[in-house]
């Protein structure tokens, strides 16, 4: 498809004096601005084209494992555009701002008691940027206490996040294997334990969809040794109501707003990625917080022992409204929304078992695992591709990464009976295909705008972004 | 003296983690094995260790980056870099195409020339690909 | 109201097909099992919700805004936001598979391109997660280009930027320095600064490329980007900024858009998503996200940044109001933001505020105030206008994009005459 350049052949770029007529001196002004001016109908026809090569949860099932593709209510769309919400300005005076400070107080209570954490801080824009701003406390608690704890431990079926933050901390990591049963092997955790041990994190459920089953005593070693626990929620969907990562023992945890919470994915972002710590981290959080003062509610700056802002603002509070929304709406009965995500999943794992192969044969949580390892090499991706054929998005795909050939699959609790007899028929008649007319499998998909796309070239001749056919803007640029 | 002993020009030797060493002019020049980049599969990107760095044998040295993988390179015999393949950086499909010869890495003033003679020869090499498979 | 689709009776034949008789004995190894229910409100209806909302939303007052600084109230045209509504985009994912998400990843590659065109720069990616981060992430990258542990910023950056900059510097255990030398791993700018000065930094990115430091400019305002020359143009090595301006609510500070743009050669150490042009096996044009072998999933501990997702959605805003303004466009919103900030300026000044940019400005400028700056904001705000930003000393930050009409800044005016 054309690209949005393309409609305005006639763009040269250049500004005259008239287009800047401003006072500036010429050494600060540019000469050369070479966007297309398009008209609205182009533009609107363009993106409108594009969104229908899109998929998503609007569109049909997205069992991306790991990345909680519910259902994402249009009330919560039309509550965050309200203007009064829309609208007010981040540095608007206090009085101005007490609707925009109750819901983050009160968003910040509904999740301390959901998680069962004594404080939260609501500035993370991402999951990822949760985690970082964990172990930045962790990091900021030890330093206070003069312990020197330079290292994290982290299981193998972990998020890649999580290693990639802890060394972005200039933390070392060590790896834990998983057992035979999924868990993060036991012996070897309490072998690490060492007394330069930061923090331990752990997934729960983790990775394989499968509920640690010694993390009580997992919390409890790393007490022991001074170690801290921190919780990646990215699997909160599987707990509400039933357990409390807080009653687990975790010091930490981030929850991912834009999963559990039903915030769109919106194509990659905004997420949210709030973190929730006991009493004893909670000076260590980021400024500024927002506290209750009889009738009011303020926004505190103290700094103390705070490691500091992590993003400007107050975080991505337009996340924020939705998550509180969906969270009204639920309100007492939110347990229920775990018990079918866990329900929907252990039915469609029914379905499929006897034809896939399952590495740790369990009861699962929200999600589960599962291997393709005897269709052969690549069978994996060759099945995701299938899967777009049938109109359905593919799951997960290699990842975790001990598993070979891994299908992760999340249904989440908003999908319907009908829907998951639907996906597993599919799996089964795609395990079929494979057996009888392979090649079929391996050329899919068929019937999406594109074909599989040459990644090979695409990373060893980059072409990265739109340049003028006439002329080289990067020569261009360098002259204004 | 073992110091003394003449090293057989062209003559591949090979470490556990499929890295080749051969000896040339008394540099050891480095890369890896074609059973590796067949294991790697299309190679899009290197990233290669500056020149005056100084490695241990089985030191990670430097990351081999393809679509879906990204694997570190250890510098299979210690010493200090003198030279390193810049055309490489340019055409990683070097590495698929030719990881013997256009494809070589590093080359490296050795250390401990005797490390050269704990590595694995060719036959030895084979055999423990072989099992592997 | 709940949103699952399943009845009693097919969850009934779901458990029976399972092997079990109730949902409990699919989490009876979840604990420690809470024994009581959660302590929330009572379930509401969409109705209820709106209301209950509407009531939050009426508690916030909206103000005439002539504040910027690091959130501006420019005007999104109403397409935008249409556009954006569509589930195709809001509801899917990071474009893992690219074959079922070709309009994001086009979207992308757009928005790499667009963010090229205004900074000169020659790679994009696909965004971070505010202004702020995408700085602290650009320290981080110089760092791990050239080894150094010292980051310089010049003054004038947005202090919540510093803030954040020295949160992620003590993370990442490196130290923010008084010194451009040979230990400098980066040179910071912001231009237009925090108070509005416009600088043509050649001289400070000499400095810094002489001691072989990296030379980073933020841009806050990147609307500033249609009159002002390309920051590639001044030699700079990585651009950052926040891309709130182009077409994203100011909504309370977020979601907003970090941008991050550099030269070719710190391509392989960006940090985030990036998406490329390549052809399919019948030759067709499409998208894919490429370099993946830098990010997280694959790399672990020696990845490029911990940062997984991109803000998809605010970078298609960006994309999609960068479209229907284009050149003409930007170019009359930019002007029109200088000329009501100077219009503003010189009224002000003209009834005894004391300007204090010592530079030429775009749209955001300092004066020092006639009377006690809090009495300054609290008789506008009684009018209905958030007169500017506080810094102290009487000073105050005052900002006009193209929707402070002429009107409202002679009300601005008038208002404030009237005390004097």
């Amino acid at each position: 498809m054309k690209l949005i350049f393309e409609y305005d052949e006639q763009n040269s770029g250049h500004l005259s004096d008239e287009d800047i007529s401003i006072t500036l001196p010429k050494d600060l002004t540019r000469t050369n601005l070479p966007l297309p001016n398009v008209s609205e109908i182009d533009v609107i026809r363009h993106y409108t084209n594009l969104s229908k090569k899109n998929f998503g949860v609007d569109v049909g099932f997205y069992p991306l494992g790991s990345c909680t593709m519910k259902y994402n209510p249009k009330i919560n769309e039309d509550v965050a555009r309200l203007e009064g919400f829309r609208d007010l300005h981040p540095f608007s005076p206090m009085d101005c701002i007490q609707g925009s400070l109750q819901l983050m107080w009160e968003l910040e209570q509904q999740l301390k008691e959901i998680t069962g954490m004594d404080v939260f801080s609501l500035q993370p824009a991402a999951g990822a940027q949760g985690e970082l701003l964990g172990i930045m406390i962790s990091k900021a608690y030890f330093k206070e206490r003069n312990e020197k704890r330079t290292k994290a431990i982290i299981p193998d079926s972990a998020h890649g996040t999580n290693p990639a933050t802890a060394a972005m901390c200039k933390h070392d990591t060590i790896v834990i294997p998983s057992d035979s049963r999924g868990n993060m092997d036991l012996q070897k955790f309490k072998q690490s334990l060492s007394s330069d041990v930061a923090v331990v994190m752990l997934t729960n459920p983790n990775t394989l969809g499968l509920f640690e089953e010694n993390i009580l005593d997992i919390c409890d070693l790393a007490h022991k040794n001074g170690t801290l626990t921190y919780c990646d929620g990215a699997n909160m969907n599987a707990l509400f109501g039933i357990t409390r990562p807080g009653d687990q023992g975790f010091d930490m945890i981030h929850l991912n707003l834009h999963k559990s919470f039903s915030t769109p994915h919106g194509g990659g972002g905004p997420g949210a990625g709030v973190l929730g710590v006991k009493s004893f981290l909670s000076d260590y959080l980021p400024t500024p917080r927002v506290v209750k003062q009889e009738s009011k509610y303020i926004l505190n700056n103290t700094k103390g022992k705070s490691v500091g802002r992590i993003r400007s603002f107050y975080g991505n509070f337009g996340m924020l409204v939705r998550a509180y929304s969906y969270i009204l709406a639920w309100g007492t009965n939110i347990r229920k929304v775990s018990e079918y995500a866990v329900l929907n999943a252990n039915y469609l794992l029914t379905l499929l078992k006897d034809v896939y192969e399952l590495p740790y044969d369990r009861t699962c949580a929200h999600e589960f695992v599962i291997s393709s390892k005897k269709f052969g090499e690549k069978s994996a991706l060759n099945i995701a591709k299938r899967l777009m054929d049938y109109g359905f998005h593919p799951p997960t795909v290699y990842f975790p990464l001990i598993v070979n050939e891994a299908l992760m699959i999340e249904p989440t609790e908003t999908e319907s009976k009908e829907t998951l007899d639907k996906f597993a028929l599919t799996l089964r008649v795609i395990s079929d295909e494979i057996k009888e007319n392979p090649e079929l499998v391996r050329g899919a998909p068929y019937t999406t705008p594109i074909g599989r796309l040459d990644e090979v070239t695409a990373a060893r001749k980059p072409n990265l972004k739109w340049i003028h056919p006439q002329k080289n803007h990067d020569n261009e640029n360098l002259q204004i | 003296m073992e110091n003394d002993k003449p090293v057989v020009a062209e003559e591949f030797r090979f470490s556990k983690e499929h890295e080749w060493v051969t000896i040339r002019e008394g540099l050891a020049v480095i890369g890896i094995s074609d059973f590796a980049q067949k294991q790697l599969g299309d190679i899009v990107s290197i990233e290669l260790p500056k020149i005056g760095n100084e490695y241990k044998q089985m030191q990670e040295m430097a990351i081999v980056d393809s679509i879906k993988a990204s694997s570190d390179i250890y510098c299979p015999i210690s010493g200090k870099v003198v030279e390193i393949n810049e055309d490489l950086l340019e055409h990683p499909e070097w590495l698929n195409q030719s990881s013997y010869e256009l494809g070589w890495m590093v080359k490296i003033k050795p250390s401990n020339i005797n490390e050269f003679e704990n590595l694995m020869t060719k036959a030895e090499y084979d055999n423990f690909v072989g099992k592997i498979k | 109201m709940d949103y699952i689709p399943i009845t009693d009776i097919e969850r009934n034949e779901m458990l029976k097909r399972i092997g079990i008789s109730s949902i409990d004995e699919l989490v009876k190894e979840f604990k420690p099992a809470l024994k009581r229910k959660l302590n929330l409100s009572i379930p509401k209806s969409e109705f209820e919700i709106m209301r209950h909302m509407q009531d939050l939303a009426k508690k916030n007052i909206i103000l005439k805004y002539f504040v910027g600084a690091g959130s501006y109230n420019h005007y999104i045209p109403s397409a935008v936001n249409h556009l954006l509504m569509r589930g195709e985009f809001s509801t899917g994912y990071t474009p893992y598979q690219a074959e079922m998400n070709q309009g994001t990843l086009q979207a992308i590659y757009e928005f790499q391109s667009f963010i090229c065109l205004l900074t000169g720069m020659d790679v994009a990616n696909a965004s971070l997660y505010d202004g702020a981060s995408a700085l602290s992430e650009a320290a981080l990258l110089s760092s791990s280009h050239n080894g150094r542990k010292r980051v310089f910023v010049q003054e004038g950056l947005h202090p919540q930027y510093s803030e954040v900059l020295k949160t992620y510097c003590d993370g990442a255990d490196l130290e923010l320095t008084n010194e451009i030398d040979d230990k400098t791993a980066c040179v910071i700018t912001q231009n237009p600064d925090f108070y509005g000065n416009i600088e043509n930094p050649w001289e400070l990115s000499e400095r810094a490329h002489k001691v072989g430091a990296l030379f980073i400019t933020c841009v806050v305002e990147p609307t500033s980007l249609a009159l002002l020359k390309a920051p590639a143009s001044y030699g700079t090595d990585i651009v950052v900024g926040e891309g709130q301006s182009f077409g994203i609510p100011i909504s309370f500070g977020g979601p907003y858009l970090g941008f991050i743009a550099v030269k070719d050669f710190l391509l392989k150490k960006i940090p985030g998503r990036i998406c490329g042009m390549t052809t399919d096996s019948k030759g067709n044009e499409g998208f894919v996200l490429t370099f993946q072998a830098r990010e997280q999933h694959i790399r672990r501990e020696r990845a490029t940044s911990n940062i997984t997702t991109n803000q998809g959605l605010m970078a298609l805003a960006a994309t999609i109001y960068l479209a229907l303004m284009g050149r003409s466009g930007l170019t009359t919103a930019a002007k029109l933001s200088y000329s009501r900030a100077h219009l503003l300026h010189d009224k002000l000044k003209n009834i005894g505020f004391e300007p204090l940019n010592k530079k030429p400005f775009y749209n955001e400028f300092l004066l020092r105030a006639p009377k006690p700056s809090d009495e300054i904001i609290s008789i506008l705000s009684e009018k209905g206008i958030l007169g500017g930003l506080e810094l102290g000393d009487d000073k105050i930050l005052i900002c006009c994009t193209e929707t402070n009409t002429i009107q409202d800044i002679e009300s601005y005016v008038s208002i404030i005459g009237e005390t004097l």
